[in-house]
């Protein structure tokens, strides 16, 4: 940044500003990141879903916010942003709180916006912006997929034995990614987004007081060591299956020992509180994990 | 009393992150212990991110090219933190509604004395909500309150964190004038009974004269002087090249020729008389017949009409809370309607309703022989334009221009381009018409909205309080330019606690009260009925106060007219 | 189209707006309302294990009731819960449609229906407790339960700003409905009209991210100021929030009783088993 001005400023120069974020600029993406998400899920809450035979084709979500916000601002701090929002303002108050698999929800859709929007480099950049949509739904459908296969496996006894059952899981997955790679990826992602992220730049960052972003600069909110990020992002992606599958835990549990379960009817109470306790506690120290790497 | 500074900065200079340009540059200043400051300057001068160094904002939140040095209360702000300033500066915002973050009064202003802990937190509330005068109102959710109560618990909120300055940004800008009046109460109480200093930013001479007891004239990123009010003030000249003018007294007095600075109307009346009984000043019959409500031979057509309106909405609690009850209106061809009443007087929903966006629970609204009911929104909306009072809602588009053509280009209206270019002509928006509308200076943003309206082509026009939050002069360009319209729309209504906009353009007044009409009359009228001022919570321009106090028939509504009223004597010629 | 216009009370935004306030403030009162928000959180993780412990169809339903009175004491509001009650539908709808479509055999249905019913009494579970909690409760049982402040704020912060936001969509939409024609042929199944508002709504995002970022640089800057960042490093702040839960006679009460029926519906389940064959 170059001083062009006439005369020489009288007072002593202490600070240029850094290209990194503040803390305070970081909670302000995370902020708009939560309640803009939060906002688009409600609108699609109120709009009633269309199903085509088994198969549901409406928009699961307006990818289109998340990634604005990630590709112009910070990848990071809108990534754990978002899927706040959805808990938050759709899922808690809406009652479409899924207890465990909010977390594995959560997981997901901080991976998918996170890498979706490193790719995005050059925010003018059409082409990138549609890979960043695409890969979003992407990752956060295929995981998701993968998880509610697995879920059926080890929540229904013996699904395998069941005539046709993992085929048309399977199927049903199938067509559901492909729909909404489509629908969410495509049509309410990739479309809006090529429109609505080059017409933002520039225009949002003022507001926020940042500096809009140069293509090719170092980005704000990426992580310093990319080595690191990616095996607790692995990690992440294991801790989320893990969650899903205490979700159906009953496999184990609830084939182990019928007596025990008869004479201590409501001792399980006390498995369930301990259960939890222990997934909050994990919880807990994955955000603060978290929180201490984005202060970075 | 220089010598005891609370703020103090030497040679500050700041730099925005990617702007090309210091926002400050080279600032010297001193704020003494216990002054109430009025920090004025057009926009753009500099005034709001000044005081943001005050709280360490800049350059901790904003991080800037920072230069110089800012001490508050004796800390070195470089040096300290946000967090840690809170503790001697509070800053109130001018978007206010936006600074409160927890859902009841009582938490909102627990807010700041519970995260950092402090033991003798309940204490520290509790004291707040009695200093701004909102104990009655601890258990209410902030959406409940009204405009001047948010502010007010915007306040408390940063005093329970017993700050020595407190910087409030512009509080008449959002409010109505009886709430603002309230709230310089409050801050002048603070100000003598509890010794904060308190720094406001302003654009009103007449709160300046008012409440201030210094004033720092702030111009392109440096203060220019900072002078006692009364000297302040009497720099009359100065102060309207920066926007803004002298408070009317000041004006009118001075276009008498009689001496002094008056600090409200009765001063202004007294020194008026001495002038008088002393024989340099005499009463003479209006020179200029004062304008009157020209009207028409042939009886108007009416533009609009409600016949037995009433309508409500639901409250949170489910009862429908009634806002305009059993209402009867004629809108006529070539009124300017200035409909005028307090906050929740019904004036919004009722150009609403007039505009067609809703219908009434009972009675018809015709709109330009249309009855409301029986047409969708859309297509009367090429019968009636209602433009929000917030102009960043109207902006729906990336540039100016293509907000002003979307309305003619859906509907297929020959030549749009030569219509739109005419039309940003007009609101002499030409240059910015690429811009985005946000981008914009207040001013300019009410020509792009009146712009927005123009386009659509209506018989009536709405606009719901086009001077709030304007500085003087871009509101005296707004006004300007509505009584340049009337040539081209039948009808336009104003809804404003703006009495200058009512008396220099309005040929016709209506006061809601309570979902009533309570008068229907004319500027003129309005402002020499005191029981309908009282009822209605309206407070005449100064120059109509002032015509009141010498009991001057007509009542002079603009200064050019209290001057007729007058023959000034010269020096030396026996009265 | 000739059918006259009329204010409505229902299905409109406003309505929507007011429901969420009601339903974010529990302005409806309920059962939950009163209580101590650990313990309404302990209650909700009862009731959402309970049934991944049996595979017994009798227990699933008798859970599946107790969840439903739960819902009707908490005075659950009429939006949200016409919304849960959708989405059961179509999720039956949906299983029934599956079967069809794969060989029409009934036990993968009936397979289904055991996973469906088990997340419904979780959903049930989760609109009586959270749908009825006031967001500063819930909020403070979070930090109670240490998540991080940023988690708790966004809770607290999120039921706020919602209704907000919610009318600046509105009032958007407004100024495309008014100042923007619809399309004057409607198409096959109007996908003229479903087009044009879905275009609408995307585009409606650029001023309210616009709109939005404006006022959320205010919030972030007045949080700042008052030591919300402050607070995540210092634990006085969350001492003084916490320290005024305390559990009542109502809390334990709730939870004996809900122990009880839980109790009870294993009971059931063991008297009267039904199993998928």
């Amino acid at each position: 940044m170059s001083t062009i001005e006439t005369r020489e400023r009288r007072g002593a120069l202490r600070g240029i500003g850094s290209s990194q974020t503040s803390t305070p600029q970081n909670l302000m993406v995370f902020v708009l990141s939560m309640a803009l998400f939060g906002l688009a899920n409600i609108i699609l809450e109120i709009i009633p879903d269309v199903t085509v035979g088994p198969v549901d084709v409406s928009v699961s979500y307006f990818v289109f916010v998340p990634l604005t916000l990630a590709a112009l601002l910070n990848p990071f701090w809108a990534a754990l942003g978002a899927p706040l929002g959805e808990i938050v303002f759709t899922d808690l108050l809406m009652g479409d709180f899924s207890g465990l698999a909010e977390i594995e929800g959560f997981i997901q859709m901080f991976l998918a916006i996170y890498v979706a929007g490193s790719l995005v480099r050059d925010p003018r950049s059409r082409p990138q912006i549609f890979l960043g949509a695409v890969v979003l739904v992407g990752v956060d459908k295929l995981l998701s997929a993968a998880v509610d296969i697995g879920k059926v496996w080890v929540g229904v006894e013996d699904a395998e034995l069941v005539e046709g059952l993992p085929q048309s899981i399977v199927l049903l997955e199938g067509i559901g990614f492909g729909v909404d790679v489509v629908m969410s990826g495509i049509l309410f992602g990739a479309i809006p987004a090529m429109w609505l992220i080059p017409a933002l730049h520039g225009r949002i960052e003022p507001l926020l007081g940042m500096r809009p972003r140069v293509p090719g600069e170092p980005r704000p909110g990426s992580v310093p060591r990319t080595g690191w990020f990616v095996v607790v992002a692995v990690l992440a992606a294991l801790v989320s299956f893990v969650f899903a599958f205490l979700e159906a835990w009953d496999l184990s549990v609830g084939t182990v020992d019928a007596d025990f379960r008869d004479r201590f009817g409501d001792g399980f109470l006390w498995v369930a509180v301990g259960a939890l306790v222990a997934v909050l506690a994990i919880a807990s120290i994955l955000f603060a994990v978290w929180r201490r790497r984005g202060d970075r | 009393m220089r010598d005891d500074p609370v703020v103090e900065a030497v040679d500050l200079s700041f730099r925005y992150p990617g702007a090309d340009a210091d926002t400050l540059r080279d600032v010297d200043l001193t704020i003494r212990r216990g002054d109430f400051v009025a920090v004025v300057g057009g926009n753009g001068s500099g005034k709001t991110t000044l005081c943001k160094t005050f709280n360490g904002l800049v350059p901790h939140y904003w991080s800037g090219e920072f230069a110089g040095a800012v001490h508050v209360a004796g800390t070195d702000t470089w040096e300290s933190s946000v967090a840690r300033l809170s503790s001697s500066v509070g800053y109130v915002y001018q978007d206010f509604q936006n600074q409160l973050v927890r859902p009841t009064v009582r938490d909102e202003v627990a807010f700041g004395p519970v995260n950092f802990g402090l033991a003798d937190h309940a204490e520290r509330t509790q004291e707040a909500l009695e200093k701004a005068g909102i104990a009655h109102l601890a258990d209410r959710f902030v959406w409940q309150l009204s405009g001047g109560q948010a502010h007010l618990t915007a306040l408390a909120s940063v005093l329970a964190l017993r700050p020595e300055v407190v910087v409030v940004d512009e509080p008449v800008a959002e409010l109505d004038p009886a709430a603002a009046v309230e709230v310089y109460e409050r801050l002048s109480e603070l100000h003598r009974e509890h010794g904060v200093t308190v720094v406001t930013i302003e654009h009103h001479a007449e709160f300046i004269a008012r409440y201030a007891s210094s004033v720092l004239l702030m111009s392109d990123g440096a203060p220019v002087w900072h002078l006692p009010t009364a000297e302040a003030l009497a720099r009359a000249g100065e102060l309207a090249e920066h926007g803004i003018p002298a408070p009317q007294v000041v004006e009118a007095l001075a276009r008498l020729g009689v001496e002094g600075v008056p600090r409200s109307p009765a001063e202004a009346a007294a020194l008026v008389r001495t002038a008088e009984s002393r024989g340099a000043l005499r009463r003479s019959g209006p020179r200029t017949e004062p304008r009157t409500r020209t009207t028409p031979a042939p009886p108007a057509r009416a533009v609009a009409a409600a016949r037995g309106v009433s309508h409500g909405y639901r409250s949170v609690g489910g009862d429908l809370q009634p806002v305009i009850d059993d209402l009867h209106l004629e809108l006529l061809e070539g009124d300017r309607v200035a409909l005028v009443g307090g906050n929740g007087a019904g004036k919004t929903t009722l150009m609403r309703l007039l505009a067609g966006i809703q219908v009434p629970r009972s009675g018809t609204v015709v709109l330009d022989g249309v009855d409301t009911r029986t047409e969708r929104p859309h297509r009367l909306a090429e019968r009636a334009a209602y433009l929000t009072q917030r102009p960043e809602r109207m902006f729906l588009k990336a540039s100016v221009r293509e907000d002003v053509e979307l309305f003619p280009r859906s509907r297929g209206v020959p030549d749009v381009d030569a219509l739109v270019d005419r039309i940003l002509d007009r609101v002499r928006l030409t240059a910015f018409a690429d811009r985005d509308g946000r981008t914009l200076s207040g001013g300019q943003q009410r020509r792009a909205t009146l712009a927005i309206g123009l386009a659509m082509r209506p018989a009536l026009l709405l606009l719901d309080e086009p001077t709030a939050s304007l500085d003087v002069g871009s509101r005296d360009d707004v006004i300007a330019m509505l009584a340049e319209l009337s040539g081209s729309i039948a009808c336009t209504v104003v809804a404003t606690h703006d009495m200058h906009l009512v008396a220099e353009w309005a040929t016709r007044v209506v006061v809601l009260d309570g979902g009533h009409v309570l008068a229907d009359t004319t500027p003129r009228a309005l402002f020499a009925d005191p029981d309908v001022l009282a009822r209605a919570h309206l407070v005449p321009p100064q120059v109509a106060q002032l015509g009141t106090e010498l009991g001057l028939d007509p009542l002079p509504l603009t200064v050019a007219e209290l001057a007729a009223h007058f023959t000034t004597v010269p020096l030396g010629v026996p009265a | 189209m000739s059918v006259a216009r009329v204010q409505r009370d229902v299905l409109s935004v406003e309505w929507v707006k007011l429901e969420l306030i009601r339903t974010a403030y529990a302005t409806r009162g309920g059962l939950f309302a009163g209580m101590d928000p650990r313990a309404v959180v302990g209650w909700y993780a009862a009731m959402a294990l309970a049934p991944w412990f049996t595979h017994n169809l009798t227990t699933v339903a008798c859970l599946f009731v107790v969840a439903a009175a739960a819902v009707v004491l908490a005075r659950v509001g009429p939006l949200v819960l016409g919304l849960f009650v959708i989405g059961l539908v179509l999720e039956l709808v949906y299983l029934a449609l599956a079967a069809t479509l794969f060989g029409g055999d009934l036990t993968a249905v009936v397979a289904l229906l055991e996973v469906t019913a088990k997340l419904g009494v979780l959903s049930l579970a989760s609109l009586a407790a959270f749908v009825s909690l006031d967001p500063e409760k819930l909020s403070d049982a979070l930090l109670a339960l240490r998540f991080p402040p940023a988690v708790a704020f966004a809770v607290s912060y999120g039921y706020r700003m919602m209704p907000i936001l919610v009318e600046e969509f509105a009032t958007v939409m407004e100024g495309y409905r008014l100042r923007q024609l619809p399309p004057q042929q409607r198409g096959l199944l109007g996908w003229r009209v479903v087009v044009h508002w879905a275009v609408v709504a995307v585009k409606a995002f650029y001023p309210i991210f616009l709109n939005t970022a404006k006022s959320v640089r205010t919030t972030v800057e007045a949080l700042e100021a008052r030591g919300f960042t402050f607070a995540t490093i210092d634990p006085r702040g969350r001492a003084i929030r916490i320290g005024s839960l305390r559990l009542g006679p109502l809390d334990l009460a709730v939870l004996a009783v809900t122990a009880a029926l839980v109790a009870g519906c294993y009971a059931a389940g063991a008297q009267w088993p039904l199993h998928r064959s």
